[in-house]
């Protein structure tokens, strides 16, 4: 017995002796390649200049997503994000001495994004997508520096992570970043910072990297980490589906790439108007996109696209669903046409429409329940405010007018059941 | 239009209609103006924003308001509403005699210049002072639950101020409405 637990503890202080030296060696930051230029020695013009590069480089990164205040101030921290574990909130980077960055040195700013780790050695949690960042340009990186270090300080404290325990303990992201934080790229990066004559390259820097966008595209695993087998195949984030964005995921919902220009550069194409977590994306991040970018990310989401075969309409379903029919004519066809048609600046025809379209219908029940704000879009664009309904329609009724839009124009002929329909979250 | 009709009956201002086919896809709206001659519920933006057409859907659980612009027979048929024409009451030869309390508020208030709007406004008002019938409210939250009540509603001329002061009067003044005592600042205007 006794002899049984020797053993045990001689197991046990192996493993932890195995852990600090895995910890010390391993899951630090690892190499930082030099400054892109003597950052200590700027011009007044060169810094200019690299400031105004560092703003596109934020906006593309889309950092005011998370780092917005609740008052609207840029940059200044508390917006929160709902994970399975907790409420985590964007930090206040503005050049702050006391809650912000100002201490930040280029090499600093380096280390966060592409490892994840604060100076102090403190590790981030990764809501902040350095595993997206993580290869990022150095030249970009320290851009976004002389742009982070030229904004107005806003002197507000930071709000703490309320994540449950063991989440709770930041050292132990050490040992998720040893299996799940990808390694910088061996090459030197080509950012966006540098003229680039490959399209497809720029656009899949602008998506994997500064975009971020496989952060809310691609489900998940236990540990909270992207599954790479499964890259933007579409995600339940935060209440809301993320949809499919590979090529042939787009191509089955009709994209193609004009379609989606036109999306990412307006929020607004035949598919429907931006809602949910992709607005704010609209307003911070696409819209100050050039239209090249633009392209360029297009082209690289739908690159060997299939033809695109969105679902034919099925006029079969007015007979098939005949409740489904009459909420319909009585509640929507006011604005979105009796066929579907929509109307121009003010609703979105549902003919071609994708949230119809989706297996899940998680966002089809939402929009119907909560309704959609008005949008100011771009230049003249707008889309008028769309009323709630969960007042006007009980649990059958708003399965029947699910059902129908689903049958009606989004390809799927059988109905979903009055459960599958209302256990969705809103 | 479709060309698919529907036998719709409905409850309007108290009296049953003639069941009457109508396309399957007709507004509520256009059945009042030009099916019942009842023109006073107005056609504004069409798209249920202004809420100029809305009438009192009097509701299983209480009245609501809905814009008929975009609110369909489909949805409208077997309920009952009651439209600006079916407030006031009357003499035997149709003559009103007695207005709504609301009603009177916004003449005496001058809430309102080329009335446009004024037909949602009382729709909006009225099922507010009924829904407090039913439930009373603190005097010191009427400006706020005034002001959600004709927040969705659009005018242009009279810049909202007198409507709303007309509506809180009246709610003020009428036994019941609220809880609480009453201040001498209360009925200010």
């Amino acid at each position: 017995m006794r002899r049984a637990l020797l053993i045990l503890a001689g197991l046990l202080a192996f493993v932890v002796v195995a852990a600090v030296i895995v910890y010390v060696a391993f899951t630090g930051p690892g190499e930082i390649p030099p400054a892109s230029r003597d950052l200590a020695n700027l011009s007044a013009e060169e810094r200019a200049e690299m400031a105004q590069a560092g703003e596109y480089v934020a906006r593309t990164g889309d950092c005011v997503a998370c780092h917005k205040s609740p008052d609207g101030l840029s940059l200044a921290g508390g917006t929160p994000m709902e994970t399975p574990f907790g409420t985590i909130y964007g930090s206040n980077i503005t050049p702050s001495r006391d809650h912000g960055i100002s201490g930040y040195s280029a090499d600093d700013l380096y280390r966060v994004m592409v490892y994840g780790i604060a100076p102090g050695g403190s590790h981030l949690y990764p809501a902040m997508p350095y595993t997206s960042y993580h290869a990022i340009s150095r030249a970009d990186n320290d851009a976004l520096w002389v742009w982070l270090m030229a904004q107005e300080p806003v002197e507000r404290p930071n709000r703490p992570a309320e994540l449950i325990f063991p989440f709770n303990l930041r050292p132990l992201l050490a040992f998720w970043n040893l299996i799940y934080r990808p390694d910088p790229p061996d090459q030197p990066v080509h950012g966006i910072t540098a003229p680039q004559e490959d399209q497809l390259a720029r656009g899949r820097y602008l998506v994997e990297v500064l975009g971020h966008c496989s952060e809310c595209h691609t489900p998940r695993n236990l540990a909270y980490a992207r599954k790479a087998d499964a890259h933007l195949q579409g995600n339940v984030i935060e209440d809301a589906l993320a949809p499919d964005i590979t090529p042939a995921g787009l191509a089955r919902r009709g994209w193609n790439t004009q379609d989606l220009e036109r999306f990412l550069g307006q929020g607004l194409s035949p598919q429907g108007v931006m809602t949910f977590r992709m607005f704010p994306v609209l307003s911070h991040s696409t819209k100050y996109m050039t239209p090249e970018d633009i392209a360029a990310v297009a082209t690289y989401l739908m690159q060997d696209a299939p033809a695109p075969t969105s679902p034919e309409p099925r006029p079969e379903a007015i007979a098939q669903n005949a409740e489904g029919h009459n909420h319909y004519l009585g509640l929507c066809a006011g604005c979105h046409g009796a066929n579907g048609e929509g109307q121009p600046y003010g609703s979105v025809p549902l003919r071609s429409n994708t949230s119809t379209m989706f297996d899940n219908p998680l966002n089809l029940v939402r929009i119907i329940r909560e309704g959609i704000p008005a949008r100011h879009l771009t230049g003249y664009q707008r889309m008028q405010e769309m009323p709630a309904f969960k007042d006007r329609l009980n649990d059958a009724e708003l399965t029947a007018l699910v059902n129908y839009l689903r049958q009606r124009w989004g390809g799927h002929e059988q109905a979903l059941s009055v459960e599958a329909v209302t256990d969705t979250p809103g | 239009m479709s060309d698919r009709m529907l036998s719709v009956t409905m409850r309007i201002n108290g009296k049953d209609t003639d069941p009457v086919d109508l396309p399957e896809d007709l507004m509520l709206l256009e059945y009042l103006q030009e099916y019942l001659n009842l023109t006073g519920t107005r056609y504004g933006c069409g798209q249920g924003v202004c809420h100029a057409c809305a009438v009192i859907h009097d509701a299983p659980g209480g009245p609501e308001v809905v814009p008929t612009c975009i609110t369909g027979v489909a949805w409208a048929n077997g309920r009952s509403f009651r439209t600006v024409e079916g407030h006031a009451t009357r003499d035997e030869q149709g003559n009103v005699t007695q207005l709504l309390p609301v009603q009177q508020a916004f003449l005496d208030h001058f809430s309102f210049q080329c009335s446009y709007c004024t037909p949602g406004f009382v729709a909006a008002a009225t099922a507010l002072v009924e829904r407090l019938e039913a439930g009373p409210v603190a005097r010191e939250d009427v400006e706020d639950v005034v002001l959600e009540a004709l927040n969705d509603n659009i005018c242009r001329c009279t810049g909202y101020v007198r409507y709303l002061k007309a509506t809180r009067d009246v709610i003020l003044n009428t036994p019941g409405l609220t809880t609480g005592e009453v201040a001498a600042s209360d009925t200010a205007t």
